[in-house]
């Protein structure tokens, strides 16, 4: 290994180098000079961001601990672009008095889980998955708990904390199983080791487990709609798109490599559970009445979506899963770009607050419309053409009863949707949401996802281009 | 005689009503561990473990559970259908685990040296060739910064916001 190799993991270097300037930094910006520290950590990550956007080299580092490649370092960017706009969108909350003192940690806590899920998404090695898998973990408990004179945001922390110690658990014992079956935990020997044995089977099993919990499909799910309620808002919307988005790029990685072998076996665990995460997730979506709430069902229903790229063992199948990961980032984040808007205007948080905000603030309604179709996937917006990959991924695979499931769900879907939007736009209220101008970086945010989730769904060299990156994950590297 | 004394803290630790007791338990739990190393001959490790988490961990949760917690204090009895549900759950996944490893018939292991030096787990540690575990010692760094900002941030209190 020379030493320009270190540099094939610039993105985690720079991650590195963001936080320590940032926990110095810290200290020399005043009280009266928060906003500036406030611009400072965005330009930081704005650097991170723009710096993934270089071509990138494939190689392995470290004896091949940590390997990365065009498709690893795209889906390094997905996450790091969706932290630049979450961090755009929370502004608004950091404003606060007693928040202002404490945006440095804040940033340091985000973009260490940031570090984290870098290193897991490249790692070659079960050692470093599961170090990054916790590095992503641990911060995060500490972010929900964030507000900690609001006791819904305790529980979230401690909820958050006692599920990823558990799932974590559960992984490791499933690491453990498969480490005594092959004798090592390089991924590329492992795969080629694996011979089906129960005990395999039973190793796939609970490391799909334990990361069934991140990207909280059901069964595995129960934790997600308290934690994201009681979380910061900044907090709820990481939490729904780049954590889980790292979460199903690992799973995408190790289902693909360690246990391609076992692909008899994951096809139909997959196919079971994307029929409950749908149904339970959209049959429960539209019972709430908090928004962070609807959006935390909302989102575990997209999740068993993204399994049906999942399902597809092929450059086709990973090109799906990232392609819907892009669109969802877009049209998440500008939903909870809205709902953060308003929270930290108003702090108000019930669907029925919304009543008549379109009469008041047309332009952010307009923005939650195009969200909400774009979500459910209303043809024009990008959402349409994500569903649409991801239903051809696993009719490719001829699971066409499947497909046809996850169709019905998505009018369920395009119900609850359209409620949001009918309850924005056509109910009346006494007291509607005042008029309120957004701030600065809110607006850069929201114009980036509208422009996302439109430019997105025309260009359909952007999806090619992930097909192309995907072949690397079965060919050259393997 | 280790597995027998770990399965039987192990269960008094988590059944304890006393916060105290429980971590007093698990003291024991952490010494069947450290019995299991020296029986597989792995001394550095058994000493690293008795160190750590008998002289470290195991203190640090008795000092916090005298700081935090008033002695006399019992945990909330668990209902008997919780306590059902969940000693079966856990039963179900020991059968499950326990079966499928006992039948599993794994390759045998040619062991070359019994005895790891300290030597070569320092080497180790800091290659950075195959096999070399420098990467994860310091992406270790980088969780540990990360976890006492966490915890510092979590500790930290400040006066209510008027609100």
């Amino acid at each position: 290994m020379s030493f320009s190799e270190i540099f094939l993991m610039r993105n985690e270097l720079l991650l590195v180098t963001a936080v320590l300037v940032i926990l110095i930094a810290d200290l020399s910006f005043d009280a009266d000079k928060r906003k500036q520290f406030y611009y400072f950590s965005i330009f930081l990550v704005f650097i991170v961001t723009v710096s993934g956007l270089f071509p990138a080299k494939s190689g392995l580092l470290f004896g091949g601990m940590y390997q990365t490649g065009p498709l690893q370092a795209m889906m390094k960017n997905i996450l790091n672009f969706s932290t630049l706009i979450i961090l755009l969108q929370s502004w608004g909350w950091f404003s606060h008095v007693n928040q202002q003192k404490r945006i440095g940690e804040f940033m340091i806590l985000l973009l260490s889980t940031l570090i984290g899920m870098g290193y897991m998404i490249s790692s070659g090695h079960f050692l470093m998955f599961y170090l990054g898998l916790e590095l992503a973990t641990i911060p995060l408990a500490a972010l929900a708990a964030y507000d900690y004179y609001n006791s819904k945001s305790a529980e979230a922390g401690i909820k958050l904390i006692l599920l990823a110690a558990f799932s974590s658990g559960i992984i490791l014992f499933g690491i453990s199983l498969i480490y005594a079956i092959t004798g090592t935990m390089y991924f590329e020997g492992a795969g080629q080791l694996i011979d089906g044995s129960t005990l395999s089977v039973l190793g796939l099993v609970l490391i799909f487990t334990g990361l069934s919990f991140k990207i909280s499909l059901v069964p595995f799910h129960l934790w997600a709609a308290d934690v994201y309620e009681g979380s910061p808002i900044a907090l709820t919307s990481y939490l729904s798109v780049v954590s889980k988005g790292s979460a199903v790029f690992i799973l995408l990685i190790v289902l693909n490599t360690v246990f391609a072998s076992l692909n008899d076996i994951w096809d139909p665990l997959i196919y079971i559970i994307i029929i409950i995460t749908i149904t339970v997730g959209n049959l429960f979506a539209i019972r709430q009445r908090n928004i962070k709430r609807f959006l935390a069902f909302s989102s575990i229903a997209q999740a068993g979506f993204i399994m049906l790229g999942v399902i597809n063992n092929s450059a086709f199948g990973v090109a799906t899963v990232v392609y819907f990961m892009l669109v969802y980032m877009f049209s998440n984040l500008a939903a909870f770009g809205v709902v953060s808007a308003i929270s930290a205007e108003t702090g108000k948080e019930s669907i029925d607050d919304y009543k008549g905000f379109y009469g008041t603030n047309p332009k952010l309604s307009l923005v939650m419309m195009l969200a909400m179709f774009s979500l459910a996937g209303i043809p024009p917006i990008a959402g349409f053409f994500g569903k649409f990959f991801l239903f051809t991924a696993a009719a490719e695979k001829g699971y066409y009863i499947l497909v046809l499931i996850a169709v019905l769900n998505t009018i369920i879907s395009l119900y609850y949707y359209l409620l949001i939007i009918k309850t924005m736009f056509i109910e009346k209220s006494d007291t509607p949401i005042p008029f309120f101008k957004s701030n600065l970086p809110m607006k850069i945010s929201l114009v980036i996802c509208v422009l996302g989730m439109v430019i997105t769904g025309f260009t359909s060299g952007v999806f090619d281009y992930m097909v192309e990156m995907s072949d690397q994950l079965f060919s050259d590297m393997y | 005689m280790g597995s027998a004394l770990v399965l039987i803290f192990a269960i008094m630790s988590v059944t304890s009503r006393k916060l105290l007791r429980a971590a007093i338990y698990l003291l024991f739990v952490l010494i069947g561990v450290a019995i299991f190393y020296l029986v597989l001959d792995y001394m550095f490790l058994a000493a690293v473990q008795i160190v750590v988490y008998m002289g470290g961990i195991v203190v640090l949760f008795i000092f916090s559970i005298l700081l935090t917690s008033h002695l006399s204090e019992k945990l909330q009895v668990v209902k008997p259908l919780e306590f059902i549900i969940a000693a079966l759950v856990s039963l179900i996944g020991a059968g499950v685990a326990l079966s499928v490893i006992s039948t599993h018939t794994f390759k045998p292991v040619v062991a070359d040296s019994p005895e790891i030096t300290v030597f070569e787990i320092g080497t180790q540690l800091l290659s950075y060739g195959k096999y070399g575990y420098v990467l994860p010692f310091e992406v270790i760094s980088v969780l540990l910064l990360a976890a006492m900002i966490a915890a510092i941030v979590i500790a930290k209190r400040e006066k209510k916001p008027e609100s």
